[in-house]
C-alpha cells in the first residue's frame, strides 16, 4: 500500500536553543601514520533524545569547513543557524522527535576539538605542524571514541555525511562494520581525482607562501590571512556550478568603496567571495585547512588493488548515496562508482540523483526532494 | 481490483513464477518496486531496481528494496557476465532508447532475461490504428505522442524473428488474451494481447 508522500514544504519544528559539549578521552589515540596523541577532545553537539536502549542515535558527520553545529542557535539572537538545521529538528526529514541527533567536530578540527592550534602538553605551546597527519580513518576512530566511552552506544542507526562527511560516513561503514544499521553519504566520493587534488593543492600553496604562515608557527592572532582566504574564495567556487552562479549574482554589480578604485569588488560575485574569504579566516585556522585537505587528498577507498570492493566487502549497513547532478567537485559519476562497487559485492545499496543548479553545496540547501529521501531512507 | 492492478498482477506472478529462491534479480524499469518488494519477501532474493524515475526510486527505498537512478545501459555495463540469475524487463523494452544493446547486456550479465510486452499485432490495436490513425492508449500506456515518451510497438512476430536473428534462445513463451490474464497460445501475434518469455544466449 502506498501511503500518501509527506512533504517537507513547511517547516514542522526547530530544535532551538543548543550547546555544545567537550567529549574527553584520556586514552592514547593513534593515527594512521603511527604518530599518537595521549589522549584528544572532540567537540559535539546533540538533538533529541537518547532512548533506553541506545539504538536511536544518527552520527552526523560535517564537511571540510563544517563544524559540530549542524542544527538549532547557540543564542536566540543568532541569525544564523547550524549548517544543516533545514533538515534535522522535530518532524524533518532527521527528526529529533525520533532519533537521538549526534554532530561531532572532526579531529585536526579548529572548532574546539584537538588539533594543530592545540597545545601540546610536552611544550605548551601549540602544535602546529608537529600535531599528527590526520586521515579519514583518524577522524572515524575518534568518533568511535566518543559514541562508545562518551555515550555507551555500540550501534548507530544511522550514519549520515555529505562531502569529507561522507568519507567519513563510508570510512565508518568500512571500519567499524558491526557498529551501524544504515549509510547515508551525499555528494561524495571514494577517492578525489586529479582535478580536486588539484584545487585543494593551490589553496594549500596559497596558506603556505603567506608569509605570515611562518612554516605553520604563526601567532594565532596574526596568521596567514591572506592565504586562508584566498585558499577559501577559490574552494568556494568549486562548491557552487556555472549555472548557481549565474542565476546567484549574475553580472550584477556592486558600489565600489574600495580605495584601489577599479580593482576592488566590482561584480556581486566578488564581493561574496571576498565576503566568504574574510569571514573564513575568523573562523577557521589555516593549519587546519591544510591538514584536512590533506586528509581529503590522500581518502582512497581503491586502495593498492584498485578496486573499490577490497575496501567495500565488509560493509553492512543497508546504504543510500546521493549524487548531485551539477557537482563537478565530487560528480555523480564518483558517488555512482561506490554504489556499483556495493552492488557488486551483493550488499543493500541504493543511489539517487538530485538534479539542482547548486553544484557540491545543493546537499546543504532546502531541497524538497532531498528531505523525502533522506525521510524515506530513515524510516 | 482495478483492471490495470490484474493486468499488472498476471505479469508479476508469472515472472515470480520463474524466478528461484535466493536468485539475484535486475529490474530494469523498476518503478516502485512492487516485483523486487514481492520476490525478496517470498524467495529471499537479491534484487536490484533501475529507473530514471526519482519518484520511482523514493518509493523502492521507502520499499528497502535496492534501487539504482540512472540508464540501464549504464548500469549492466558495471557488472561482470552472468552476475544475475535473472533480469526483468516487464512492460519496460518498448520505451528504451535502445533496446537491442539493453537486451544483449542483460543477456550478457543475466543466465536468463524475463521480458514482457504488449502485443502490438493484437487484433484490437490493428483496428483501432485502422480506424482512428493513432497508436492506441490504455490504462496501462496511458501517455500519446503529445507526452514525449518514447514508444516502439512491439508484436509478438517481429520480436520473435529478432529474437532468432541475433542467436537468443526462447526458453519459454506465455501468451496472455487482451485480458493480459487468460492464455492465449494459438495465433498470439493477432489474439495475444501480451506476450512474456524467458531468453538466454
Amino acid at each position: 500500500m502506498e501511503l500518501e508522500p509527506r512533504t517537507f514544504e513547511d517547516v514542522p519544528g526547530e530544535v532551538g536553543l543548543v550547546e555544545w559539549k567537550d567529549f574527553v578521552s584520556h586514552k592514547p589515540l593513534r593515527f594512521e601514520s603511527g604518530e599518537q596523541l595521549p589522549g584528544f577532545t572532540l567537540r559535539y553537539e546533540t538533538y533529541g533524545k537518547l532512548n533506553a536502549d541506545k539504538s536511536n542515535a544518527i552520527l552526523i558527520c560535517h564537511a571540510l569547513s563544517g563544524d559540530h553545529h549542524a542544527a538549532g542557535v547557540h543564542r536566540l539572537r543568532d541569525r544564523k543557524t547550524g549548517w544543516w538545521n533545514n533538515i534535522i529538528g522535530p518532524g524533518k526529514p532527521i527528526d529529533t522527535t525520533r532519533f537521538f541527533v549526534i554532530c561531532s567536530n572532526c579531529i585536526g578540527g579548529c572548532q574546539g576539538s584537538s588539533g594543530p592550534s592545540s597545545i601540546n602538553p610536552e611544550t605548551g605551546n601549540p602544535y602546529n605542524l608537529d600535531f599528527p597527519i590526520v586521515t579519514i580513518a583518524d577522524m572515524v576512530n575518534a568518533q568511535h571514541r566518543l559514541m562508545t566511552d562518551g555515550f555507551g552506544i555500540e550501534r548507530l542507526f544511522a550514519v549520515i555525511g555529505g562531502s569529507m562527511g561522507g568519507m567519513q560516513a563510508l570510512q565508518w561503514a568500512i571500519s567499524y562494520p558491526d557498529a551501524l544499521d544504515r549509510l547515508l553519504p551525499l555528494a561524495t566520493t571514494a577517492r578525489q581525482g586529479a582535478q580536486t587534488i588539484a584545487f585543494n593543492a593551490v589553496g594549500r600553496v596559497s596558506i603556505i607562501q603567506d608569509p605570515d604562515w611562518n612554516d605553520g608557527n604563526y601567532d594565532h592572532d596574526h596568521g596567514p590571512d591572506v592565504g586562508l582566504s584566498v585558499a577559501r574564495m577559490m574552494a568556494h567556487i568549486t562548491y557552487l556550478s556555472d549555472k548557481g552562479m549565474d542565476e546567484k549574482f549574475g553580472r550584477e554589480r556592486v558600489h565600489s568603496t574600495d580605495a584601489r578604485g577599479r580593482f576592488g569588488a566590482e561584480f556581486q560575485v566578488e564581493s561574496y567571495l571576498r565576503y566568504q574569504g574574510q569571514s573564513f579566516i575568523n573562523r577557521f585556522d589555516a593549519n587546519t585547512y591544510l591538514y584536512l585537505t590533506k586528509a581529503l587528498d590522500q581518502f582512497d577507498l581503491y586502495g593498492s588493488s584498485g578496486k573499490l570492493e577490497d575496501a567495500l566487502a565488509v560493509v553492512k549497513a543497508r546504504t543510500l548515496v546521493i549524487g548531485f547532478t551539477s557537482d563537478w567537485l565530487f560528480p555523480p559519476e564518483q558517488n555512482r562508482a561506490i554504489v556499483h562497487a556495493l552492488l557488486r559485492c551483493g550488499k543493500q545499496a541504493s543511489y539517487a540523483e538530485l538534479d539542482m543548479s547548486l553544484g557540491h553545496d545543493s546537499f546543504l540547501v532546502h531541497t524538497p526532494e532531498l528531505y523525502e529521501l533522506v525521510h524515506r531512507f530513515l524510516n | 481490483m482495478t483492471r490495470t492492478g490484474i493486468k499488472r498482477e498476471t505479469d508479476l506472478q508469472l515472472i515470480s513464477d520463474w524466478i528461484e529462491p535466493g536468485n539475484r534479480v535486475l529490474d530494469i524499469g523498476c518503478g516502485r518496486g512492487i516485483l523486487l518488494e514481492h520476490l525478496h519477501q517470498t524467495k529471499a532474493t537479491y534484487g536490484i531496481g533501475v529507473d530514471t524515475d526519482l519518484s520511482k526510486i523514493q518509493s523502492c527505498i521507502k520499499r528497502g528494496v535496492n534501487a539504482y537512478q540512472g540508464e540501464a545501459e549504464s548500469l549492466l555495463a558495471q557488472f561482470p557476465d552472468r552476475f544475475f540469475d535473472w533480469v526483468v524487463l516487464s512492460r519496460t523494452a518498448q520505451e528504451l532508447g535502445n533496446p537491442v544493446e539493453v537486451i544483449t547486456e542483460a543477456l550478457r550479465v543475466g543466465k536468463h532475461l524475463a521480458i514482457g510486452f504488449a502485443n502490438y499485432g493484437y487484433w484490437k490495436n490493428r483496428a483501432a490504428l485502422l480506424k482512428t490513425g493513432n497508436v492506441s492508449t490504455s490504462n496501462v500506456f496511458p501517455d500519446s505522442w503529445k507526452s514525449g515518451t518514447p514508444y516502439h510497438p512491439i508484436s509478438v512476430n517481429s520480436f520473435e524473428a529478432f529474437c532468432q536473428k541475433a542467436g537468443f534462445t526462447i526458453e519459454r513463451a506465455i501468451y496472455l488474451g487482451g485480458d493480459w490474464k487468460s492464455p492465449c497460445q494459438t495465433f498470439p501475434n493477432l489474439r495475444a494481447g501480451y506476450a512474456l518469455y524467458a531468453l538466454a544466449q
